[in-house]
């Protein structure tokens, strides 16, 4: 379903992704792992097509040509990306811009549009999915909200986008362990067999809420090594040491070997 | 000086005698179009019929309407019943029946530039607005002015009177039009008197056409405990000048003022405020925002004044600005001059553009880039819009600021 073959991306002189390559089936979820400065929030940015990146490599979704669209086109091809850090907007009502970004996705497909009433219902069902109360949707878009509440609200808008592919960028980060929990029950309901997930995150504690088929560990802007969820029980026992303490000039993949082998990446 | 006098040829010759029109070196006409402002004449009011075409754009509010073309009243198109204790009537009918109504608006007027001799000069109709004490009025007032150049003078002048007695509530909505493609415009003067614990929602939305020029002036006097709410919506005309002048006379008054000024192509948008703390313990807002594509200019020019005795003032400015293009510009200038005890006075300006990251945001959402930019900036803009609580108005800027939220 996705395809990313040799994936580089640059900021100016300064190399990023250096030769990403990865699968992704459809119904998987690929769990990203890597340490600060790894590239991983790169990755995301650049399946969803932000500016100001010099891309390189293939990346294909469903066998189209990703890099050579728009972020709305590719939002309405089926990506969608949860931010780490969800962006304020104010005096933007929520509602209305959940239902905007719907109704455009739809118009792309030549889908037709969906009125307010029919709206409002699968608004509903989506805010029981995280646990938010009507007068969510009448705020600005995560405008004054809590940590928590924008990362519920990135979940929020996963649930009425219905994605194909969900790339969700340290979801984790900053939650306590309730929000936590809401958040992973979000993205387990939301989990099927025509929907892929790469979960990028740190820390393996989201990873016990939600399981991942695979594993992969990205430094310096390669993955370095895949597996299954082991490998990110290994993680979290020994760190990113192993792979970060090698000359970085090296090459990563000489790293010596990990316990966890056998995983198909 | 009596009332009546306004109307005699001999009381417009000794205003306007000696009177010079402003010059770019006037502190507060320094970015307005001198050339423009040289070509509008003025002169007694010749009544005029209302374009066909902008009976279709004048917001459709229930209530009293008074409904003013080329500086004299329509009867026709105006409505005149009104509630138990409002009384809305034409200037000209007020300044013959109850002189004392409009002495204010007249003799209280101070000449701070020509434009506002013109208008003491020429201005003889309009529309008064009396609040009895102890009545809140629920449907809104609408007054309506509209200029058609073209006849001996191009540019029309209106006064409007509104007076809200003690304990009372009203809203005031003065919507400004043009039509035609004559150069020209309209200069409207207001004056506003609010009695003890009045409370009074003023709404003015400029929207003169793009080769017309609208100058406003409104005065205000505020009672102790009173609270003025002032929304200007400065969106037409060439030059768009929307000048207050607010004097907090009474102990405990509350003067809110916001306004968006929404600017494209060469237009100039001009906001002049001023507030004057003259009591202890007033409070004053003012919230300003711009939005300023192509080659437009905004201004923002805003006074607080706290006089010697105005303790315990508690009054806050803010002007917020997004530039869409590299040829737009504003000009932003706070005034604070302060003479008493115990004040706080906070203002700031800020001036932007589109946030790169919030776009990149929505986009990521599906929605294409230009609808993207106009949730932006509508969303900027609508923290003042927002403030409008007649619900007919409030979506009437809306689209006329391009989107509508249903």
């Amino acid at each position: 379903m996705l395809h990313v073959e040799n994936l580089t991306a640059a900021i100016g002189d300064k190399q990023i992704l250096k030769g990403l390559d990865l699968d992704v089936g459809s119904g998987e979820v690929h769990a990203l792992m890597g340490p600060n400065g790894s590239g991983k929030s790169t990755f995301a940015h650049a399946l969803a097509g932000r500016d100001g990146y010099e891309i390189g490599g293939t990346v294909t979704l469903d066998g189209a040509d990703l890099l050579e669209m728009s972020p709305e086109a590719r939002a309405a091809a089926g990506i969608f990306m949860g931010f780490q850090y969800p962006v304020e907007i104010p005096g933007v009502n929520n509602m209305y811009f959940l239902r905007t970004a719907l109704n455009s996705v739809r118009r792309a497909r030549g889908e037709t549009e969906i009125g307010a009433r029919d709206f409002l219902a699968v608004a509903k069902e989506a805010m029981e999915l995280v646990e938010m109360k009507q007068d969510f949707l009448d705020r600005a878009v995560n405008a004054g909200f809590s940590g928590g509440e924008k990362k519920r609200n990135e979940i929020l808008q996963m649930a009425v986008m219905q994605p194909r592919l969900a790339v969700l960028d340290e979801t984790d980060s900053g939650l306590d362990i309730d929000a936590l929990r809401i958040i992973a029950g979000g993205v387990n309901a939301l989990r099927g067999p025509e929907r892929s997930m790469i979960v990028i995150t740190h820390y393996q504690r989201l990873l016990d809420y939600i399981t991942p088929d695979f594993v992969h560990v990205l430094v310096d802007g390669r993955i370095v090594q895949s597996g299954d969820r082991t490998l990110a029980l290994h993680l979290e026992n020994h760190g990113y040491a192993d792979y970060v303490d090698t000359d970085l000039d090296a090459d990563p993949r000489a790293a010596p070997e990990r316990p966890l082998a056998g995983a198909s990446s | 000086m009596s009332t009546a006098a306004a109307t005699s040829p001999l009381r417009a010759i000794e205003l306007l005698d000696g009177v010079v029109r402003p010059t770019k070196r006037d502190e507060s006409w320094r970015y307005a179009p001198h050339r423009q402002l040289d070509a509008l004449t003025f002169g007694p009011s010749v009544a005029a019929d209302l374009p066909a075409e902008l009976d279709k754009q004048i917001p459709a509010l229930d209530g009293p309407r008074v409904v003013i073309v080329n500086g004299v009243v329509d009867r026709d198109r105006s409505d005149f019943a009104t509630p138990h204790g409002l009384h809305v009537s034409s200037l000209a009918d007020a300044a013959e029946s109850q002189p004392g109504l409009t002495d204010r608006h007249v003799d209280g007027a101070e000449l701070v530039d020509a434009f506002t001799a013109y208008n003491l000069a020429y201005a003889t109709d309009g529309a008064v607005i009396v609040v009895d004490a102890a009545v809140d009025v629920a449907t809104p007032i609408h007054v309506v002015d509209v200029t058609v150049p073209g006849s001996a003078t191009n540019t029309s002048s209106t006064g409007v009177v509104i007076q809200v007695g003690a304990g009372s509530s009203a809203t005031v909505v003065e919507t400004r039009l043009g039509a035609g493609t004559e150069l020209g415009g309209s200069n409207v003067r207001t004056t506003i008197v609010l009695g003890d614990d009045a409370i009074l929602e003023h709404i003015v939305v400029q929207d003169l056409p793009a080769n017309q020029v609208h100058l406003s002036r409104v005065e205000a006097l505020q009672g102790e405990r009173s609270t003025l709410r002032t929304r200007s919506f400065n969106l037409g005309a060439s030059y768009g000048r929307l000048a207050y002048h607010v004097e907090l006379a009474g102990a405990g008054a509350h003067a809110e003022l916001s306004g968006l000024f929404f600017g494209a192509g060469e237009q100039t948008l001009d906001q002049q405020i001023t507030v004057v703390h003259r009591a202890k313990d007033c409070t004053s807002r003012q919230l300003f925002r711009g939005v300023l594509d192509d080659a437009s200019t905004g201004v923002f020019n805003g006074g607080i004044d706290v006089c010697p005795g105005a303790d315990g003032t508690d009054a806050e400015q803010s002007n917020d600005n997004l530039l869409l293009s590299n040829r737009a510009e504003v000009n932003t200038q706070p005034r604070l001059e302060i003479l008493a005890d115990e004040v706080a006075c906070k203002h700031g300006a800020t001036v932007g553009q589109l946030d790169d990251t919030a776009l990149y945001y929505l986009r990521t959402r599906g929605i294409n880039a230009e609808e993207a930019r106009r949730l932006l900036i509508n969303g900027f803009a609508d923290v003042v819009v927002d403030d409008v609580s007649i619900e007919t108005l409030r979506n009437w800027i809306t689209r006329r600021l391009g989107h509508d939220h249903d």
